[in-house]
Formats: C-alpha cells, structure tokens, sequence
C-alpha cells in the first residue's frame, strides 16, 4: 500500500490518509488481516507528524476500517463497518450533491451520471460488494 | 506516542530584543508544549533567529524571559544546554574535519552517544575526514544534526534546518526528525519558511511578524477553523470572524478564521448562493494573517 501526501490541497492530511485506506479496502488493494504499517513507520515514510497518523488511525479503527491488536500492530478489519445506514447516507450525501451539481454544470443527464456511479461500482469488483441491511 | 503533557518544553513571556532602534523581538509569548513538533514560522527578518538565539542565552534578552524545560536560559544556561539539541546554518569550527568535532563536542554532553554517531555517519553518509569547512551545504547541516542528536536532547531546536539544502538531503532530515525525535515523543522546535514541509511535520505552529506572535495554534485546528467561502451575488452579511471581505461584480469571497459552517448556515438560510467552502493551506493562511496584521496597524 502506497499512500501519497498533497501537501498544498488544504485537505488536511488525516483525512488524506483516511480515504486512501477506505479507498484501497473498498478497491480490494488491502485485504482483510492485512497488516497496516504502524504508526511511526507510516509517519517516517510520509514524512507526516506521527499524530497525524495516529488520528487517522484511531478515526479508521472508531469505524471499524482497521483494527489495532494491543502489543500486536494494526490490521485491516473484517467487511463491514458496523455504521447505521442513517450514518452511512450521511457521509456519502455530499459526495452525491457535489456529483450533481457537476454533472449538471456540464450538461449530463441524470442517466448518464448514474451510469457513472454503476460504471465505478464495477471498477471496484465483486469483492467488495453490496452490503446488505 | 505520548499524550502531549501539561508542562511546557519552551516557554517565553514579553520577550524583548533591540538592536539598534528595531525591535528584532517585541514581546514574545511563546508556549510549545512538550512533544510537540512546534515551527514557528514567518519572513525573513520576522524575529525567528533572534529568539532561537535567546532560547539558546546566544542572545541577551532586552526584557522578559526564555524558558527551556522550566529553567531559565540564561540563569541555568548549563543545565539548558545539556538537554537542548541545537542546529543552525552558521559555521562550527571551520578547520575541524567531522572527527574532530564529534570528539571535541561529546565531551560536553552527559548522555553522548557513541553508536548514534557511528549510525547517523552512515545514515547520513557524512564524509568524517574532510573539514567542516570544506563541506557542502548540505554535509554542514548533516553535520549539525549528528552531534544534535548524538547528545540525545529533550528538546531539539533548529533553526531555518532545510533552508539551502537539496530536495534528496531535506527529505532525509524530514524523515529523521520523524522517525527518531518526533515519534519518540521529544519536542522539536523549529523555524522555517517552507510552508508545505511545515505543514507536514509540525502539529503545532506560531506564526510571528515583526517580531511579534500573529497566531499560535495547533496546526489540525488551524486548518479546520479556516475557510475560505465563495458565495454568488453581492452578499451583505459579514461573519464575526471574518478576516477579510471582497466583494466584486458577480460574488462575494470571505476569509474566515472560524465558525465557517455556521456563517454558511446563516447565508443559506437569507437565500444566498454558498458556491464553494473551501480549505486553505498553511501558505494561504500565512498571507490573510499577514495582511489582516497590516491592515490593523494602519
């Protein structure tokens, strides 16, 4: 797993760190008891404050992304992040809105803009699928 | 990692320098926590050297005082310098080859350590048997952290470390004070104007202006407090926290340095259109800072 830092964006870097794991779990790149390098480890290799990582890392394991085995290291959680959808939809809301209203902006149609998400959901494969309620 | 403690690694309380009629350092409050990757950022000139000078009694202060791990810099100048790394882009003595100086210098510090200087020699690949003088920028700054962190110091203070040095030597300090200060749980204290590795290493930043502090914070509240919001049409509102207001034909931009989600809230509710809220960078945050501080003293 190779994480990569964009010092300029303004995002802050936990949460660069953050979606870059969610992203690699979601895509299948980390694998479930996969071991996470640790903290320091991670720290060094970005180049990052270590509390920086150890926020990431400690919002990751709140929602059940990874887990942190006391002594042992950090590993990649089992599937399923134990988040009520009402939570779920929360976080993902925006991310539709902004989709929208760029979708819009450039003259797609609702169809097309939804076939983009089906078109993603593929990329990510099968094993990784829906979760069902 | 260590929960970053009550007590303060680097204290200081109406620090005063002048030199001459300019006030280099102009009462100065500085409080970096223990652990803390602190930086103190600012321009050339902005007081940065001069009070990493006083912090090191290098310096006399013309008024207040310096504190490093509770005592006083220059009342307990010994006993500071036993437990303070200190790197900094001016010559050591010059006709020394690296040997020499690793030799002369442990003698001074109580827990010298043999085996970080043979690893950092290597780590660094600093060429031992050539003089300091006739090292490149980057060896001499090499050099400096070796016997900084040889000593094994609480508290480690550099001074502008990464300026001059080529991108592949930066990145080997950065990984250093990473990996082998910083996540051992010592503070690092350092001045710099390179915004972006800042914005990378430290967890705590001071910014300082003609010699006095404009902000001190830690870095993570820093950027989730300011927002830089765009909104359509000529807004009138103006939020409590606004750093600064432009408005022009077609939208209004805000600089706010916090409570953006409520303003956006409060404009959405009055019918304005909030096109973007966006993040700024520790770079960005720096200039509004600067020109919010000018626009105050006219």
């Amino acid at each position: 797993m190779i994480f990569r830092i964009h010092s300029g964006s303004g995002v802050p870097i936990y949460l660069q760190i953050e979606a870059q794991v969610k992203q690699a779990v979601a895509a299948g790149a980390l694998e479930r008891d996969e071991a996470m390098p640790s903290i320091r480890q991670l720290a060094a290799d970005l180049r990052v404050n270590p509390n920086t990582v150890a926020r990431a890392y400690s919002n990751l394991e709140r929602e059940g992304t990874i887990r942190t085995v006391p002594g042992g290291g950090t590993f990649v959680a089992a599937r399923g992040t134990g988040l009520v959808k009402a939570e779920k939809l929360r976080r993902v809301r925006p991310i539709a809105t902004q989709l929208a209203v760029e979708a819009k902006q450039v003259e797609l149609t609702e169809a097309d803009t939804v076939r983009l998400v089906e078109e993603a959901w593929e990329m990510l494969g099968t094993r990784n699928g829906v979760e069902h309620d | 990692m260590t929960e970053v403690m009550p007590d303060l690694a680097i204290e200081t309380r109406g620090l005063v320098k002048r030199y001459r009629n300019v006030d280099a350092v102009n009462g100065l409050n500085l409080s970096v926590p223990r652990g803390a990757v602190y930086a103190l950022v600012g321009r050339n000139g902005s007081g940065k050297t001069t009070t990493i000078r006083m912090l090191l009694d290098l310096a006399r202060p013309d008024a207040g005082t310096a504190r490093v791990l509770g005592m006083d810099s220059h009342v307990e100048r010994v006993a500071v310098l036993e437990r303070v790394g200190y790197v900094s882009d001016r010559p050591l003595l010059g006709g020394w080859t690296g040997e020499q100086l690793v030799r002369f210098t442990g003698g001074f510090y109580p827990r010298w350590s043999d085996e970080l200087v043979a690893r950092y020699v290597q780590v660094f690949d600093i060429p031992m048997k050539q003089k300091f003088r006739n090292m490149s920028r980057g060896n001499q700054t090499k050099m400096w952290l070796l016997l900084a962190l040889a000593q094994q110091p609480e508290v480690l203070i550099l001074d502008e470390p990464t300026a001059g040095l080529d991108p592949v030597v930066t990145d080997q300090l950065l990984r250093v004070l990473v990996e082998d200060v910083a996540s051992d749980g010592r503070t690092v204290f350092l001045s710099s104007h390179h915004l972006a590795e800042v914005e990378r290493i430290a967890d705590w930043v001071g910014m300082i202006d003609k010699g006095r502090l404009l902000l001190e914070t830690p870095m993570e509240e820093l950027r989730a407090k300011f927002r830089r919001i765009q909104v359509a049409g000529v807004a009138e509102m103006t939020p409590v926290a606004a750093m600064r207001v432009r408005r022009s034909g077609g939208s209004t931009e805000y600089v706010v340095r916090d409570g953006a989600e409520e303003f956006v809230d409060a404009l959405e509710r009055e019918g304005a259109t909030v096109l973007q809220s966006s993040p700024m960078n520790l770079s960005e945050i720096f200039l509004e800072c600067l020109s919010a501080e000018g626009k105050e003293r006219e």
